[in-house]
């Protein structure tokens, strides 16, 4: 019998053991249906309807209508939107830096590598508590070290000041993240081809020659893929916010998700319905934005090396 | 001049390691003090250092309990998600059928869903099954948001399999279920490996679900209970770093050993 190519997909007409298949995949359906689909679809039905403890009313689409006229929503979204779109240029900047030191050869790479890793398999509960420590008005490192370089002017309540809140936040993201995507970014240079760099060596390109012509173009796919993840990342942003600020001052900080959880949680209306509304419009924006940036990103000609 | 460049070049590493790594430093240092020496001097090493910290943060302030639901939690879900998705991805990579591909996109594409989507509905769901504040629920709960990735994970490398394999181990008179168990799961273990980590890791930090999910203390996993503390009482700044090393601890600890596949098993995917 001819070994067939491994890629599955397409139907190639031979009778199929469907028991088996059904036996294999059933319990990852039936969980997935259970707590993955239905309850996305619930979520939309939600939607339509004035959701309360005991009973439910069909409203139409007057949770949409509300929607579009709430100022706390808008205003979530423009933090959110902010949020995705600054947070990964700087991570990406930083460790694309980052990992053209280790990759030119420093002595304890290693060491460094491993060191910088270690934000991101904290939680966002432990850093939250950690950078509202850092950033406290009165003892917090950030204060201090100010105070002892003379700029005790510009010293401040980083998380209570509503023009400093979101800045502060979107740098504590920045500050766990770039470690991840150092090492992503890392794996990848390693992996170039090393003829290609000492071809640019031979041609007398210089280190800023060899980035911009030679590097950039051959980690292009790592870096934007590294970007469209810490966009999805940044958009479903939540324990932070929650365990710092709270989405205060002022709602300076408050994202779509907050948003979500206080108008379902902690408002004393207790109506779902117009918290799946707002859940229910981010999940169009978020897939829109991602498919939009996927397809805009999209390897448009292979590089062959 | 080269050698200036570079030590410039090492001294800037060294500053981001500090800038990067400085603030666990700091609350492994406070998590030794008590809140009266810390407020007498914010950054000074513990002296004398005060372990008994840690036992009065386990026994008096819950962090057993905190501690035991959430290992209880992850462990049982990453077994459930290490099965069940490895079957799932196995069975996609291995049988040809109609709908396939259309059920491997279905699931891959929930990886980008925000969790609105369904918190809502899962919070009214548990409740109404009588899984709303409970272990199994979240359990179960947590099962499902891993799975899209695991399974993804795990079919791009259970495709790399060579069928031939498979047909000379049922030449051998092996069943579906064995082939599965003896032969292509055994030859995915790294893969296998990378997953068990990053489901660890992702569900042991996670705060989301739990918080809507569960309420009651004694059910509270251990970010639930960090966060209570820290609402309890908000200036005891030495104990609630004391908690915090508690929750860190397990993470540095297994770090310090599996460096290497934790941080491959953290980026699986993030390469393509």
């Amino acid at each position: 019998m001819p070994a067939s190519p491994p890629a599955a997909g397409r139907d190639d007409g031979l009778p199929k053991p469907w028991g088996t298949i059904i036996a294999f995949l059933l319990p990852a359906l039936t969980l997935y249906v259970g707590f993955t689909a239905y309850p996305a679809i619930r979520t939309l039905w939600n939607s339509f309807h004035r959701v309360l403890p005991r009973r439910e009313e069909f409203i139409g689409l007057a949770n949409y209508v509300e929607l579009a006229r709430d100022d706390i929503f808008w205003r979530a979204v423009r933090n959110t939107i902010v949020w995705a779109c600054t947070s990964p240029l700087i991570e990406v900047t930083v460790a694309l830096l980052l990992a053209l030191a280790l990759y030119a050869k420093v002595p304890g790479a290693r060491f460094f590598r491993v060191a910088w890793f270690t934000p991101v398999l904290m939680s966002y509960v432990v850093v939250g508590i950690l950078w509202l420590w850092i950033y406290n008005n009165d003892w917090g490192p950030v204060n201090v070290a100010m105070r002892a370089l003379g700029l005790g002017a510009w010293t401040r309540p980083w998380l209570g000041d509503p023009a400093t809140a979101l800045p502060s936040l979107i740098f504590v993201t920045s500050w766990m993240w770039v470690g991840f995507n150092m090492v992503v970014l890392l794996a990848a240079l390693h992996s170039l081809p090393k003829e290609v760099i000492e071809a640019a060596e031979l041609d007398n390109c210089g280190w800023g020659g060899k980035l911009v012509f030679v590097i950039l173009p051959l980690v292009r796919a790592t870096l934007l893929n590294l970007i469209v993840l810490s966009f999805i990342g940044k958009m479903k942003i939540f324990d932070l916010v929650f365990i710092t600020t709270k989405g205060n001052p002022l709602w300076a900080t408050e994202t779509v998700s907050t948003y979500v959880y206080k108008r379902a949680f902690e408002w004393t209306t207790f109506d779902l319905g117009y918290a799946s509304t707002v859940a229910t419009v981010w999940f169009v924006i978020v897939l829109a934005t991602v498919l939009t940036l996927t397809w805009a990103f999209r390897q448009r000609e292979k590089l062959e090396y | 001049m080269a050698i200036v460049r570079r030590s410039l070049l090492l001294i800037a590493l060294a500053l981001y390691t500090s800038f990067a790594a400085g603030p666990f430093v700091w609350a492994a240092m406070m998590s030794l003090r008590t809140t009266t020496e810390i407020h007498r001097n914010h950054f000074a090493f513990p002296n004398p250092a005060h372990w008994d910290k840690f036992s009065d943060a386990w026994f008096k302030s819950n962090y057993a309990v905190y501690f035991a639901n959430s290992v209880q939690v992850v462990v049982v879900a990453v077994l459930i998600l290490t099965v069940v998705g490895a079957m799932a991805a196995h069975c996609l990579a291995r049988y040809k059928f109609r709908f396939n591909r259309v059920i491997y996109f279905i699931l891959f594409s929930t990886i980008i869903f925000p969790p609105q989507i369904t918190i809502i509905s899962l919070f009214q769901i548990l409740v109404q099954y009588g899984l709303y504040n409970s272990k199994l629920g979240l359990t179960l709960v947590y099962v499902a948001i891993q799975l899209p990735l695991t399974i993804y994970i795990l079919e791009s490398f259970f495709a790399r399999i060579p069928a031939d394999l498979f047909d000379a181990a049922r030449m051998d008179g092996y069943s579906d279920w064995e082939i599965f168990w003896r032969v292509a799961l055994p030859i995915a273990l790294p893969a296998v490996a990378t997953t068990v980590i990053l489901n660890f890791i992702l569900l042991w930090n996670e705060f989301l679900y739990a918080v809507v999910l569960i309420t009651e203390e004694a059910n509270r996993t251990l970010p639930l209970g960090i966060q209570r503390f820290l609402g309890d009482t908000q200036e005891d700044v030495g104990m609630i770093a004391t908690g915090l090393m508690i929750a860190i601890i397990p993470v540095i600890v297994v770090y310090a050993f599996f460096s290497e596949r934790l941080i491959q098993g953290m980026t699986a995917g993030a390469v393509k």
